[in-house]
C-alpha cells in the first residue's frame, strides 16, 4: 500500500517537472513566440501589431507570474486557446485523444493476439523451422519504419487492389461499417512492428524461463507439459513483456504521428503536427503537456499491473 | 567479448564507404532537375529513372544514405558524449550531481520519443541541423543509465578501492578504470541508437519537419514519391528498399554487438533420446527400490562428445538411504538427472539401465516417466530460491502436483496439501497454503519442496545437496525430517551431497564418485572408518573434524572431462600412485562385505 502511494507521488512530482519544463522550453526559444507567428511568410511584422499579440498572449507579464497563471490554468485543465482559431485547446483535445488511443489499441490488441502465441511457438521448437521462418520475418517487420509500412499498404490495398479507401475518417457511431474499414489499415500498419516486438520479447522471455529450476520443478512433480507451457512458463513470461508492450504502447501516444498522416486519421497526433507548422503554440504546449501526463500515468499502471502480476513487488 | 556479428558488420561498412564515396562515384547531381523527363523510367544514363523534378533516382538514394548516416552519427556520437558523461560523473561524485544527472534524465523519460523530437523542432525549426541535436537529446537516456550501470558495478570492484587507497585522482580512476570497463555495453547502445536514428530521421523527414528540401534524403523521396505513386510505383518503391535495407542491417549489428557483449546461455529443446537396445541380460536386484546399471551420459560440446558419467551402477534398498559424494563436477548430480530423464538438452545416456521397483525408466516413453516423476520417484532440489515458482501460492504448487497423479477437486487437494504442511513441520499451514514463496524462509522453503516430493507417497527419494544452501541448524532439522519420513515410509533415499558429516549423519551406505566414476562403495561406517580407495581416503583427510587434525587438501586438480587420464583418473593425484596405474584403467571389483573399490592396489600394502 505504501509502495503504492509512493508511486503515485513521484508520478504527481514528474508531472509537475514535465509540465515546467514544457513551459520553459516554450519561452526559452529563440525569438518571440508573437513574432515568429506574425513573421511567417517572410514579412517583417509591424512592430505594434506584435506588441499588440504579446499583450494579448500575455508575454509581456514577467516570466514567474505567467508560469503562476500557467500552473493555476493546468489545475484547472485550462490549456488556453490555439492561436490558430481561438477555440479552447481542451476541446479540441478531447475531441481527438480517443481516435489516437482508438488506433493504439486496436494495435496492441492485435500486437497481443499475434505476438505471444508465435513468440511461444518459436521459443518452444527453438531452431526449428518455424522459428526461424517466424525469427526472420519478424526482423523484417521491424526494419520496415511505420511510415513505410503505411505507404505500401496505401499504395498497394487502396490504390492498386482497391480493397479499402486510402485514408480517412467516419465516426463510429454514422457509420460503424466504414469506421472499421478505415481503422484497418493504420492499426494494422502500427500493429505490424509491434507484432514483433511482442514476439521477440514472448521468444526470449520463454527461452529465458524454460532455464528455470521451478520449470524443473514442475517436471519433476509429473506435471504434463501442456499445463508446465501455460502456468509456469507463459505466466511468468508474460510479465516482461506486458511491461514493454505496456511502454510500447507508451511510445505510441506520440507515435502515431507518421500512420495518422500517411492514412488521414484525425487523431491527436495529427493535430500536433499541424500545430507545430503553424507554431500553434498553446497548442503544441497543451498537447505535449497531455500526451506527456498520460505517458506517465501509464508507466504507473504498468507498475501497479507488474505488482499484481508478480506478488514479489508488492511491500 | 564473444564472436562478433562480422556479417552484419562487413554489411554495414559496405553501406557506410558507398555514402562516404557518393561524390566520387561519378553519379548525376542528385539536386539538378530535368523537368521535361520526369518521371522519366530507367535508362542508361538514369539506371532508376528520374523523379517527379527530373532527378536522378539512382544519385538521390545513395546521397540519401550519405545525409541519413552522417545525421544518425553524429547524432549517436552527441547523445554518447553527454550521455555517458552524465552516467560516469553523476555514478562517480554520487550525492547532488547524481540526483541531477539521473532525475534530468527521468524527466526526458517522460516524453514519448517522437514528442521530444517534436517539441524541439517547435522551437528550433526544421533543417539537418536542428535534427542532431533532437535525435541525440531522445537518446541520451540510453547512454547516461549504461555509464551509470557500468560505473556503479566498477565502483564496487576491489582495483578501483585500491587505485582509490593509492591515492589517484577521481578523474584518472574515470578515465583509467571505468570507461575501458562499459566500452561494450556503450558500444551496443551506439549501434541501437544510430539505428532509431536512422528511422527518425526518415520518419521527420517524411513529415517534412527533417531534412529540407531538396536535399537528398530518403524519407524525403518517399514522402514525395508518394503524390505520383500510381503513376510511378518504383518511385516510391526504391527508397523503402534502401532505408528498410539499412535499418534491416543496422538492426542485424545491434543484435549481433549485444550477444557479442552479453552472451547468455538459452534454453535448447531437444526430444530425451531413448535407449532402443534392452539391457543386456541384467538380472533385476531383488528387493532394490531402484537398481542402476553401468550408466553412461554424454554430453555434445563444442570441443566434441564428453562423458560426465561413466559406467555408474548402484542400488537403493527400501528403507535404507545411499549417499552419493564428491565434489562438484564428479558427476553426481548428472546421476540423478539422468535417472529421471530430467537432464538438459545438451546431455543424453547412452548406455545403461535404472529400474525402478524392475521398470527401466531409460526405456520408457517421455508421458510413462511423467506419470513415474512425483509419483513412485520424487525429488528435491538444492535451491528451495529458485525451485519453487515466485508467482503462484504454496497450496497451490502442493496440490498442483496431487492433482498431476490423482485427479480430485480442489478443496480436497488443498486438504491434502494442508495436512502435508502440517507433516513437514510447516507452523501455521492454514496460512502458510495461501503465502508466496519469497515470504517463507529457506529451510521453510525446502520443507514445501520436502512436502510436494512425498505427496504422491514415493518408494524413490532423490535428494540432491537439499541442504547445501541451508545454514547449519536448519541443515539438521531438515536432515532428521528426511530420516523421519525414510523410516516412517519405508523411503528409498537417493542423497546426494558434497559434504562428508551430511553423509556420516544420514546414509547407511555411501558411494564416492571422482570425475564421473564411482570409486569406492560401501556401508558408510566401514568406509569412513577404512578407506580402500586412496581418493576416499584423501577426502576424509581433508574433510574437518571436530578436535582433529587441521584437514589437509588434495593436491593437485580434477581432470577436466575433455582430458581424462588413460589408466586410473585418479592416478595425477594419487598418492599410491605405481607406473601400471597410468597405463591400466581399474574396474570396480568387490572388496570385502558389501563393499566396491575401483584401484588397482587397493589390497596391496
Ligand atoms: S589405481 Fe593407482 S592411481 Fe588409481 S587410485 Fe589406485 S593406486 Fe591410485
Amino acid at each position: 500500500m505504501t509502495w503504492l502511494l509512493r508511486r503515485l507521488g513521484i508520478s504527481l512530482v514528474l508531472i509537475w517537472v514535465v509540465a515546467t519544463v514544457v513551459f520553459l522550453a516554450i519561452h526559452m526559444v529563440p525569438g518571440d513566440p508573437a513574432e515568429l507567428l506574425l513573421s511567417q511568410g517572410g514579412t517583417t511584422p509591424d512592430a505594434g501589431v506584435v506588441e499588440e499579440l504579446r499583450e494579448q498572449l500575455g508575454l509581456t507579464k514577467p516570466l514567474h507570474v505567467q508560469y503562476g497563471l500557467h500552473m493555476w490554468r493546468l489545475l484547472h485543465f485550462d490549456l488556453g486557446q490555439s492561436m490558430q482559431d481561438d477555440s479552447p485547446v481542451v476541446a479540441e483535445i478531447a475531441r481527438r485523444l480517443p481516435r489516437t488511443l482508438e488506433l493504439i489499441l486496436a494495435a496492441g490488441i492485435m500486437a497481443v493476439l499475434i505476438g505471444i502465441p508465435t513468440g511461444t511457438a518459436a521459443a518452444m521448437r527453438r531452431g526449428g523451422a518455424f522459428d526461424r521462418i517466424s525469427s526472420a520475418i519478424a526482423s523484417l517487420a521491424l526494419a520496415v519504419p511505420v511510415f513505410v509500412v503505411g505507404t505500401l499498404m496505401v499504395m498497394v490495398f487502396a490504390q492498386m487492389l482497391r480493397f479499402v479507401p486510402a485514408g480517412g475518417f467516419t465516426p463510429f457511431t454514422r457509420d460503424p461499417a466504414q469506421h472499421l474499414a478505415l481503422l484497418a489499415m493504420p492499426a494494422g500498419a502500427i500493429g505490424i512492428g509491434l507484432s514483433a516486438v511482442v514476439f521477440r520479447m514472448t521468444r526470449a522471455a520463454v527461452l529465458d524461463v524454460m532455464l528455470r529450476d521451478y520449470v524443473r520443478t514442475a517436471r519433476a512433480k509429473g506435471v504434463t507439459p501442456n499445463r508446465i507451457l501455460v502456468r509456469h512458463v507463459v505466466r511468468t513470461a508474460l510479465m516482461p513483456v506486458v511491461t514493454i508492450l505496456a511502454l510500447q504502447l507508451g511510445t505510441l501516444l506520440g507515435g502515431t504521428v507518421l500512420v495518422e498522416f500517411v492514412f488521414n486519421w484525425p487523431g491527436l497526433s495529427g493535430l500536433l503536427v499541424s500545430a507545430v507548422n503553424a507554431r500553434d503554440y498553446p497548442l503544441v504546449v497543451g498537447i505535449i503537456t497531455v500526451i506527456s501526463v498520460l505517458f506517465v500515468g501509464l508507466n504507473l499502471a504498468v507498475d501497479v499491473l507488474y505488482g499484481l502480476l508478480d506478488p514479489r513487488v508488492r511491500r | 567479448m564473444r564472436r562478433l556479428p562480422w556479417t552484419p558488420i562487413a554489411a554495414f561498412a559496405l553501406i557506410v564507404v558507398i555514402a562516404l564515396l557518393a561524390p566520387w562515384l561519378g553519379l548525376a547531381n542528385p539536386v539538378s532537375m530535368d523537368v521535361p523527363h520526369r518521371l522519366a523510367g530507367p535508362s542508361a544514363a538514369h539506371w532508376l529513372g528520374q523523379d517527379e523534378f527530373g532527378r536522378d533516382v539512382f544519385a538521390r538514394l545513395i546521397w540519401g544514405a550519405r545525409v541519413s548516416l552522417s545525421v544518425a552519427v553524429a547524432a549517436a556520437a552527441l547523445a554518447c558524449v553527454v550521455g555517458t558523461t552524465l552516467g560516469v560523473v553523476g555514478g562517480f561524485l554520487r550525492g547532488i550531481a547524481e540526483i541531477l544527472a539521473l532525475r534530468s534524465i527521468d524527466v526526458l523519460l517522460c516524453f514519448p520519443p517522437l514528442l521530444l523530437a517534436l517539441l524541439v523542432v517547435t522551437l528550433l525549426g526544421p533543417g539537418a541541423t536542428t535534427l542532431i541535436p533532437v535525435l541525440a537529446l531522445v537518446y541520451l537516456p540510453g547512454f547516461t543509465r549504461v555509464a551509470y550501470a557500468g560505473v556503479l558495478t566498477a565502483r564496487s570492484q576491489d582495483y578501483v578501492e585500491a587505485m582509490r587507497v593509492l591515492g589517484a585522482g577521481k578523474s584518472r580512476i574515470m578515465l583509467r578504470t571505468i570507461l575501458p570497463n562499459i566500452g561494450g555495453p556503450l558500444l551496443v547502445q551506439f549501434s541501437l541508437a544510430m539505428a532509431a536514428a536512422v528511422v527518425l530521421e526518415s520518419g521527420l523527414s517524411f513529415l517534412g519537419l527533417g531534412v529540407v528540401p531538396p536535399a537528398p534524403s530518403w524519407g524525403l523521396m518517399i514522402g514525395a514519391a508518394r503524390a505520383t505513386m500510381t503513376q510511378a510505383p518504383l518511385l516510391l518503391l526504391w527508397p523503402c528498399l534502401a532505408l528498410t535495407a539499412t535499418i534491416l542491417v543496422m538492426n542485424a549489428l545491434c543484435d549481433g554487438l549485444r550477444d557479442a557483449v552479453d552472451p547468455h546461455p538459452a534454453y535448447r529443446p531437444t526430444a530425451r533420446r531413448l535407449l532402443d537396445a534392452l539391457a543386456p541380460g541384467l538380472l533385476p536386484t531383488p528387493r532394490a527400490v531402484l537398481d542402476l546399471r553401468g550408466l553412461t551420459v554424454e554430453i555434445d560440446t563444442p570441443h566434441g562428445p564428453i562423458h560426465p558419467v561413466r559406467d555408474v551402477s548402484l542400488q537403493v534398498f527400501p528403507g535404507e538411504t545411499l549417499a552419493i559424494v564428491g565434489e562438484s563436477g564428479s558427476g553426481k548430480s548428472v546421476t540423478s538427472l539422468a535417472i529421471t530423464g530430467l537432464l538438459p538438452g545438451a546431455a543424453r545416456v547412452i548406455s545403461g539401465a535404472a529400474c525402478l521397483d524392475g521398470t527401466d525408466l531409460l526405456r520408457l516413453s517421455e508421458d510413462r516417466l511423467r506419470n513415474l516423476r512425483g509419483a513412485a520417484m520424487a525429488m528435491v532440489f538444492q535451491d528451495p530460491g529458485s525451485s519453487l515458482n515466485p508467482v503462484h501460492r504454496i497450496g497451490d504448487q502442493i496440490a498442483e502436483a496431487i492433482i498431476a497423479h490423482r485427479p480430485m477437486p480442489r478443496a480436497q487437494a488443498t486438504s491434502a496439501a494442508l495436512a502435508l504442511l502440517q507433516r513437514v513441520g510447516i507452523p501455521d499451514p492454514a496460512r502458510r497454503l495461501r503465502a508466496f514463496p519469497h515470504e517463507l524462509s529457506g529451510g521453510m522453503r525446502q520443507r514445501v519442496m520436502i512436502a510436494i516430493a512425498i505427496a504422491n507417497g514415493p518408494r524413490l527419494l532423490i535428494a540432491d545437496e537439499p541442504t547445501t544452501a541451508l545454514d547449519v541448524t536448519i541443515q539438521a532439522q531438515v536432515l532428521d525430517l528426511l530420516a523421519d519420513l525414510k523410516r516412517e515410509r519405508g523411503l528409498a533415499l537417493l542423497f546426494i551431497t558434497h559434504s562428508l558429516p551430511v553423509v556420516a549423519e544420514i546414509a547407511d551406505r555411501v558411494a564416492v564418485m571422482y570425475a564421473g566414476e564411482i570409486v569406492e562403495t560401501g556401508p558408510t561406517a566401514e568406509v569412513f572408518l577404512n578407506p580402500r580407495h586412496p581418493y576416499t581416503a584423501a577426502l576424509l583427510r581433508s574433510a574437518p573434524v571436530e578436535d582433529g587434525p587441521a584437514p589437509e587438501g588434495i593436491a593437485g586438480v580434477v581432470p577436466p572431462p575433455t582430458a581424462l587420464p588413460p589408466g586410473c583418473i585418479f592416478a595425477p593425484r594419487c598418492d599410491r600412485a605405481a607406473p601400471v596405474c597410468t597405463t591400466t584403467h581399474p574396474a570396480l571389483e568387490a572388496a570385502g562385505e558389501g563393499r566396491a573399490v575401483r584401484c588397482i592396489r587397493w589390497n596391496q600394502p
